[in-house]
């Protein structure tokens, strides 16, 4: 056993007592970095660990609905929890309530369309805002900005969708809405047609930019600070507008960062839940056949019927269906970016980095 | 020489010099309109209650290399980018004076500046490339100033490639990002860039202060393949530098035009006791 200690190790030497001689090995590790490379790797591994774990946990409970709906739990657009009081009956040694059927489509949809229109609005919106604090408004001004901008980041989504169901949503049905609808050309019927009540996709996606783009806003913010001021003032000497420079140099400086930033208020879009719940109108099993009208999303569903779920198995087992599809949605979209964010710098620009 | 503000003045006389500038001016306009291609008449300038620039009055010749040297912090750059119009937005700036190109004050109403930034093209201390590929640098100002169709964006990029000698090692990466080339070649890029807009002015600010003895001769020799198309005014700290390419030369001295003549003469016989300190200490 003394053998195994080598003889280059002086705290190891023979005679010592095996708890120094251990300390004296650690130490060593230490001191040559190992410990450190292992705690590293740990690091490493535990997101991925963890992410595993999660999409087990619930590929796992989903197992059941996936069996009883199959890709039927895609396509289809009819949910019914069943009923609640009858006996469970058994049909391809499935155990469920008589009744019951899942078709997630609209949910799908739903969350896909409300985030799309969240985007739509919010990256616009978010990247002019941090233009704006950074080249164009004087310091102090700019400061009051950015810290409003932070502010409305911390504000708890549930007063967000207090604030939509109650302000924005009348304001939607009885303005915005009617004035869109009565515009839109008719080869655009999916902005014609029923204003709704204020209750549905429109206000949905209005409440979500609201929420991510204070998000987006401030990192594209602190990324546009960073711009090195030489090649913005290249652009001008060159002869362009501030508007040209920021679109052609400031903007492409930090482009993969921004794809960045736009991808986390993504994730969060696609994920919000309570604000999204009290202004969706929460439609179970209906596709909204335009811009207002009452729809539902993955994790309002969630959210509004849990109670319901609860008592069933099945149930229960559809909501993590619903939840790994939600899932598998933010991942890939967190895949696109990375490609996204690969082509950009695989043109070897300096991706936020500076020079 | 003989049109240039008498520097034997500068002292206390410097104003009452050009006392009724309008008058001298006017006569010299109808001389010398084709020779002079920029003019300052009694130009003060400054940030807040620093006054960088005071009464200079300076006839930059047409078709030549004008050298402006002084110690640091003189107001080179300064002067150097009123000619473009960079200062006019740094906070506190004013000025007093004015700067005439082509006989006309670049501050005119009716001046557009985009245009004036075209017309009077500028190359930094360190080489800024944009983040684009290599043959969209140097078309970027074609680009905004619509200067050349789209299908000719090609032809243009590899004229003024062509131009600074960066074709043959560049003509396979046209698409590649240019924060891969070395320093010289992208400050031979920037060079390539400025001059595709086909400026009638190029300001150049210690042009190769960041590069290594081969990149600088490139951009010298390039310099002077330039005249007399373009006017060409480059600050400069290496008084090597401004003899070897300078025909007329400037020298700022916290923040007065000190003297300003043919290079030879500034160099070899300088009229001033202050020029001579100073390019006798550093070139003798
Ligand atoms: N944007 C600015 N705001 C305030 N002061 C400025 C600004 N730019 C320059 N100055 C001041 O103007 C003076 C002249 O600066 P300038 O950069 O023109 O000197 P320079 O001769 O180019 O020096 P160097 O040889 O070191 O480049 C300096 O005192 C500097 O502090
Ligand atoms: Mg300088």
């Amino acid at each position: 056993m003394a053998a195994t200690a080598p003889a280059a190790q002086p705290a190891g030497g023979a005679g010592t007592p095996p708890l120094r001689r251990l300390a004296g090995m650690l130490r060593a590790r230490i001191r040559n970095g190992d410990l450190l490379r292992w705690l590293g790797r740990g690091g490493a591994v535990v997101p991925l660990l963890m992410l595993v774990l999660v999409l087990a946990l619930l590929i796992d409970k989903a197992i059941p609905a996936m069996r009883f709906s199959g890709l039927g739990f895609i396509t289809g657009s009819k949910w019914n929890f069943g009923s609640q009081y009858g006996t469970p009956v058994k049909s391809d040694g499935l155990l469920h309530l008589p009744g019951e059927e899942f078709g997630a489509l609209p949910e799908v949809l739903g969350t896909l369309a409300t985030s799309a229109i969240a985007l739509i609005i919010a990256v616009p919106v978010s990247i002019g805002a941090a233009l704006a604090i950074v080249e164009l408004l004087p310091r102090r001004l700019a400061n009051v900005v950015g810290a409003f901008l932070e502010l409305l980041a911390g504000v708890p989504s549930v007063l967000v969708g207090l604030w939509g169901a109650l302000t924005f949503g009348p304001i939607i049905a009885h303005d915005v809405a009617p004035l869109i609808a009565n515009n839109a050309p008719s080869w655009l019927p999916f902005l014609r047609g029923d204003t709704g009540n204020g209750q549905g996709l429109l206000t949905s996606g209005l409440v979500l930019a609201v929420m991510i783009i204070p998000i987006i806003a401030s990192t594209a913010r602190d990324l546009i600070r960073g711009v090195p001021l030489l090649p913005r003032e290249g652009a001008i000497a060159l002869g362009m507008s501030d508007a040209e420079c920021a679109r052609r140099v400031t903007l492409p400086w930090v482009g993969a960062g921004i794809v960045g930033a736009v991808v986390l208020g993504l994730g969060r879009a696609l994920g919000e839940t309570i604000a999204v719940a009290m202004t969706c109108g929460v439609a179970l099993g209906v596709l909204p056949t335009n811009l207002y009208a009452a729809m539902i999303t993955i994790a309002a569903n969630i959210v509004q019927n849990l109670d319901t779920a609860i008592t069933d198995k099945m149930d229960i087992s559809a909501f993590a269906y619903l939840a790994l599809i939600l899932m598998v949605i933010t991942l890939a979209s967190n895949v696109v970016a990375r490609l996204l964010v690969q082509r950009v710098s695989g043109s070897g620009l300096p991706v936020g980095r500076g020079l | 020489m003989s049109t240039r503000a008498d520097p034997a003045d500068s002292g206390d006389a410097q104003g009452k010099t050009f006392a009724p500038p309008a008058a001298p001016a006017a006569n010299a306009t109808s001389a010398d309109a084709d020779s002079i291609a920029l003019r300052t008449v009694n130009l003060t300038l400054g940030f807040g209650q620093h006054t960088v620039l005071s009464e200079i009055n300076v006839e930059v010749r047409r078709g030549a290399v004008t050298a402006i040297i002084g110690p640091t912090g003189s107001g080179k750059s300064t002067l150097l980018r009123t000619f473009n119009r960079m200062n006019d937005k740094v906070t506190g700036y004013r000025h007093a004076g004015d700067v005439l190109l082509g006989g006309r004050s670049i501050w005119h109403p009716g001046e557009d500046l985009m245009s004036l930034r075209r017309r009077v093209g500028m190359l930094f201390q360190r080489p800024n490339p944009f983040p684009m590929s290599i043959s969209e640098n140097v078309t970027a100002g074609v680009r905004v100033h619509k200067m050349a169709p789209r299908n000719a964006l090609s032809t243009v990029a590899e004229e003024y490639l062509t131009a600074v000698g960066l074709w043959h090692a560049v003509k396979d990466r046209l698409k590649d990002s240019p924060f891969r080339l070395s320093g010289g070649q992208q400050q031979l890029l920037c060079l390539a860039r400025a001059l595709a807009v086909r400026p009638d002015v190029l300001l150049l600010d210690e042009p190769t202060s960041s590069l290594d003895p081969n990149a600088t001769e490139a951009i010298e020799k390039l310099v002077r393949t330039l005249l007399p198309e373009i006017t060409v005014l480059v600050v400069t700290h290496n008084m090597a530098q401004a003899t070897r390419i300078a025909d007329w030369t400037i020298f700022l001295n916290r923040g007065r035009l000190v003297e300003f003549g043919e290079t030879k003469q500034v160099f070899e016989h300088p009229t001033e006791q202050e020029t001579a300190g100073y390019v006798g200490g550093r070139f003798g």
